[in-house]
């Protein structure tokens, strides 16, 4: 089937219909995974899947519908149904497509696919999986089971077209390790988590390597403990850092901003960190997971940098919060075809700094260093961040004992401030959000 | 939205009236004869067991910012699941495709997992009674969008009527009809209609020097559109401000140590995350969680009871049949303190000579079925609320939540709690900011002190998300208190 047609006969549907504006947004992929236990097979799933929504304005009325079911009589009754949801929104003259201004050229991505993630061999994954499960055994007899050991890829390809103009696709592969081992030393358990997911299999961390770092993180929290309440320095390692600078980007979606709902809102142009911080949304990222030629209504990507050598530079926008703002789309426009377009980040990332890891934990007295969370990270609203942590303490400069059943707590601004040392060991794990390790002069540690 | 979570790791309209689902006299998803022919392939290598899952589901969502409405939408999204299981080992494959060829295709594709050769056997099935725990009467998909755009307006107007100091609502309303067909290869074929909706209100509360609060309140279930008259948005609306207002001024929450008093309710998360998930077979049979091998043995209070109960009317966790066509069932997990029970799926209880209770579910026909909670609840002790309260010295009274999430290997789990208040002299004190409760499941229960006879099931809002898949739960809880919990503030004594 020709997708990049059938997207176009949707919108002159639409538009036959009555639409002054329609958009039909595809996605088309299929995915493979496996799952091993014990040296076995534990599940094998492969599928298909498909999906077009069509998004319809009708005198500055929104409808929106989609379906999974290409049959003729199933894409002409969603038209039929966003039609009729414009029938009963209210009118806002705010609503409506990007317009050809917003549309531009396309920048550059670099290569988005690689048919060797496209032809793998069915049987790469399992080997690979159980050469993970292998390895995670061979690096520590306290490892004695597993919550989930696994490999899979999938390929994607979208098209998007409207009645402004906008005629575009691309295709995409991804590919993913992890392993979650279980480590025992008779009187506890302690869990491990490492991942590595890519979108060329050259990238790819070898499935030993991320087998015995999964171990590796497992054991070295066997006989964790409770510390004391007390405020200290706290150094992220880069996994839970990532989830800092995922808090941070929620806070910078432009319509929290528009709404007076988040922390940044009235802090534009204001420093809010050393020179040393510098956080950027980059759609063009060579290589990366999100990158893409265009956001989720047709605007091509680009660089945004939110925080830029420290000062509050820039939030994300799609174009209907931009007209709002009174401002431009960012192309953060993100969805899948079963929504509207909504801000999200693309690939987002906090620059590196020049100093590696140990020489940060080296420099802390007395700290801990946080190697997962627990929770849902901070609220963009208040800025305030409370959270479970585990991780190992930090005594003279050294990774001691680990730690367990403590939080972390404080806000978003006062840790911008404190982000005293950043690392230069940035890495994307598991996801199209990259950091390296950060440290913070001091967050409130609560325990005994 | 609050959520609770077992590992870290995301709908939309109207009166659609497509052909084909129509309420639960409707005809069959898909042909009886064509259900069969997939079993027969799926088994065509020698697998042990076949199951073939079909869903329809239709959602209606209607977003409101800004006292507009700012979006209707509808969708369907349908498919057809195929599993086979193989000397323990488990091939899936499914298709949004709903032609016989790439039905026949999916099925070929999850037999591969099987590595005999086999002879074609053919696999009868028969249909097998459901019970019946929600009414469909009018499917909610059925009912006009122009009623549900309305409770959110109400809410809106409700929500900044409460007070001067409300400056921002964000409504939503979701519903879905979705329509489930199971048939496997021990010849059961069920059905079932699940209606499902949602309302949550977002309130921000603007004070003193340019301080910002919020407040968050929902509710819903397997219920009827009737349902928002007796639970009116303008009620929904009023909760959320009220959070939002009455946080305001806020102190900072000490660090450390303290008595806790919770409210009923929604509180419940926190059985679901420090009990609830450590019960489900797959991670028993693993040996990944703390409560593996402790059957019989003391893991809680003598105050503890906890039940999870998939036959609750009209829950919001309630479920006919599970994702495998076995009936919903009421299971008591911990009894006075003793662990009675686990939450089994099909497989794992078979691969550990048990049988399933009913708890085998998932998202849709994308996902593996997995062993999930339905609706979780600590049954009701005897203590008045307010004397639990009056015997607090200094604490922390916890009355509305947020989410929480549970590391189940070493049963750390998190509760964030959005409104909480200083306990003095067994009194309410000043509200208190950023507070967290931390602690390990079987410790924080066996530090149950107090259980109020005011049970109370949360208004049908959450969301539980395992390994990717989300699904609907309720919870439940009566006034409780703690002694003895980590409590995550910012305030250094």
């Amino acid at each position: 089937m020709d997708y990049q047609q059938l997207a176009k006969r949707i919108v002159q549907r639409a538009k036959k219909k009555g639409a002054q504006q329609a958009e039909a947004f595809l996605e088309v992929g299929r995915q493979s995974s496996v799952r091993v236990h014990q040296g076995q097979i534990e599940d094998l799933t492969q599928s298909t899947s498909k999906g077009v929504g069509v998004r319809v304005l009708v005198k500055g009325r929104l409808g929106f519908a989609y379906t999974s079911d290409f049959e003729p009589a199933a894409l002409d009754h969603i038209v039929d149904q966003a039609l009729k949801l414009a029938g009963a929104a209210a009118p806002n003259k705010l609503n409506g497509l990007p317009s050809g201004k917003d549309l531009g050229r396309y920048g550059d991505t670099g290569p988005l696919f690689d048919t060797k993630v496209a032809e793998l061999p069915g049987d790469w994954k399992i080997k690979a999986a159980l050469e993970m499960e292998r390895a995670g055994r061979a690096e520590d007899s306290r490892v004695v089971a597993f919550n989930g050991v696994g490999a899979g890829d999938h390929v994607s390809e979208v098209y998007v077209a409207s009645t402004e103009g906008l005629s575009g696709a691309y295709s995409g592969t991804y590919v993913y390790l992890y392993s979650m081992p279980v480590a025992s030393d008779g009187a506890g358990l302690q869990t491990g988590y490492w991942v590595d997911y890519r979108r060329f299999l050259d990238d790819l961390e070898a499935p030993e390597s991320v087998g015995r770092e999964a171990a590796r993180r497992a054991v070295r929290m066997l006989g964790a403990k409770r510390v004391k309440t007390q405020q200290v320095p706290v150094v992220l390692d880069p996994l839970v850092a990532s989830s800092f600078v995922s808090d941070l980007a929620s806070a910078a979606n432009g319509n929290a901003v528009y709404q007076k709902a988040s922390v940044l809102a009235a802090l534009k142009g204001k420093r809010l960190a050393g020179p040393h911080v510098t956080l950027v949304d980059d759609g063009l990222l060579a290589r990366g997971l999100a990158t893409a030629p265009f956001d989720g209504e047709g605007v091509p990507t680009r660089r945004t940098p939110i925080l830029d050598k420290g000062v509050l530079s820039g939030f994300l926008y799609d174009a209907f919060t931009a007209r709002k703002a009174k401002t431009r789309t960012t192309g953060n426009a993100s969805r899948g075809y079963n929504a509207l377009p909504s801000i999200g980040t693309t690939n987002l990332y906090l620059e590196p700094g020049t100093k590696p890891p140990r020489e940060l934990i080296g420099e802390v007295d007395s700290g801990l260093y946080v190697t997962a969370l627990l929770g849902h990270g901070t609220d963009p609203v208040t800025g305030e961040l409370s959270a479970g942590a585990n991780g190992i303490w930090i005594e003279k400069g050294e990774l001691t004992y680990p730690v367990q059943e403590v939080t972390v707590a404080g806000n978003l601004l006062q840790m911008l401030q404190d982000l005293d040392g950043i690392g230069s060991d940035l890495q994307f794990r598991g996801g199209p959000v990259g950091a390296p390790t950060v440290r913070f002069r001091q967050l409130t540690v609560s325990g005994e | 939205m609050p959520r609770a979570s077992a590992s870290p790791r995301r709908a939309p309209t109207s009166q659609l009236a497509p052909p084909m689902v129509r309420g639960p006299s409707a005809a069959p998803l898909l042909p009886q004869p064509l259900i069969e022919r997939l079993l027969a392939v799926a088994m065509e290598r020698g697998g042990d067991f076949a199951e073939v899952y079909v869903e329809r589901t239709l959602t209606t969502a209607v977003v409101l910012e800004e006292s507009r409405i700012k979006s209707a939408q509808t969708g369907l999204i349908q498919g057809v699941g195929v599993r086979v299981i193989s000397a323990g080992k488990v091939g899936y494959a499914f298709s949004d495709d709903w032609e016989e060829p790439a039905l026949l295709r999916a099925a070929s594709t999850a037999a591969m997992i099987a590595q005999g050769g086999g002879a074609e056997r053919s696999f009868p099935v028969h249909r097998a009674p459901v019970p019946s725990h929600y009414r469909v009467a009018t499917p909610l998909m059925d009912v006009d969008v122009s009623l549900k755009t309305a409770l959110l307006s109400r809410a809106d107007k409700a929500a900044r009527a409460f007070d001067s100091r409300v400056k921002q609502v964000n409504a939503s309303y979701v519903d879905q009809t979705r329509r489930i067909a199971i048939a496997n290869t021990d010849g059961r074929y069920t059905e079932d209609v699940q209606d499902l909706c949602r309302m949550a209100v977002n309130a921000v509360a603007l004070g003193k020097g340019g301080e910002l609060r919020t407040g968050m309140y929902g509710g819903g279930g397997r219920v009827l559109f009737t349902h928002w008259d007796t639970f009116p948005p303008e009620a929904v609306a009023r909760e959320a401000a009220r959070q939002a207002v009455a946080t305001l001024g806020a102190v900072e929450c000490a660090a450390g140590p303290q008595t806790v008093v919770l409210a009923p309710g929604w509180s419940g998360i926190l059985l679901h995350e420090a009990v609830g998930h450590g019960l489900e077979a797959d991670f028993i049979r693993k040996g990944t969680s703390l409560f593996a091998g402790k059957l019989g043995q003391k893991v809680a209070s003598d105050l503890v009871t906890v039940i999870d109960d998939g036959t609750v009317s009209s829950g919001r966790g309630s479920i006919n049949i599970d994702d495998e066509g076995n009936p919903g069932e009421r299971k008591v997990l911990i009894e006075n303190g003793v662990l009675k029970n686990y939450l089994y799926d099909g497989l794992n209880a078979k691969l550990m000579g048990q049988r399933s209770t009913g708890s085998g579910r998932r998202e849709s026909f994308k996902h593996l079925p997995l062993p999930r909670m339905t609706n979780t609840f600590l049954a009701p002790g005897d203590h008045a609320p307010e004397d639990i309260l009056k015997e607090v010295k200094r604490g922390l009274y916890c009355a509305t939540f947020g989410g929480g999430q549970v590391d189940i290997t070493n049963g750390n789990f998190v509760f964030e709690v959005s409104e909480a208040y200083q306990i003095e002299d067994g009194k309410l004190g000043r509200p208190v900011k950023n507070a967290m409760l931390i602690g390990v499941g079987p410790e924080a229960l066996k530090n149950v002190s107090r259980v109020g006879c005011d049970p109370m099931p949360d208004p049908g809002m959450g969301i539980c998300m395992k390994d990717g898949q989300m699904l609907p739960v309720g919870v439940g809880l009566p006034t409780l208190r703690i002694d003895n919990v980590t409590v995550g503030g910012t305030k250094v004594a």
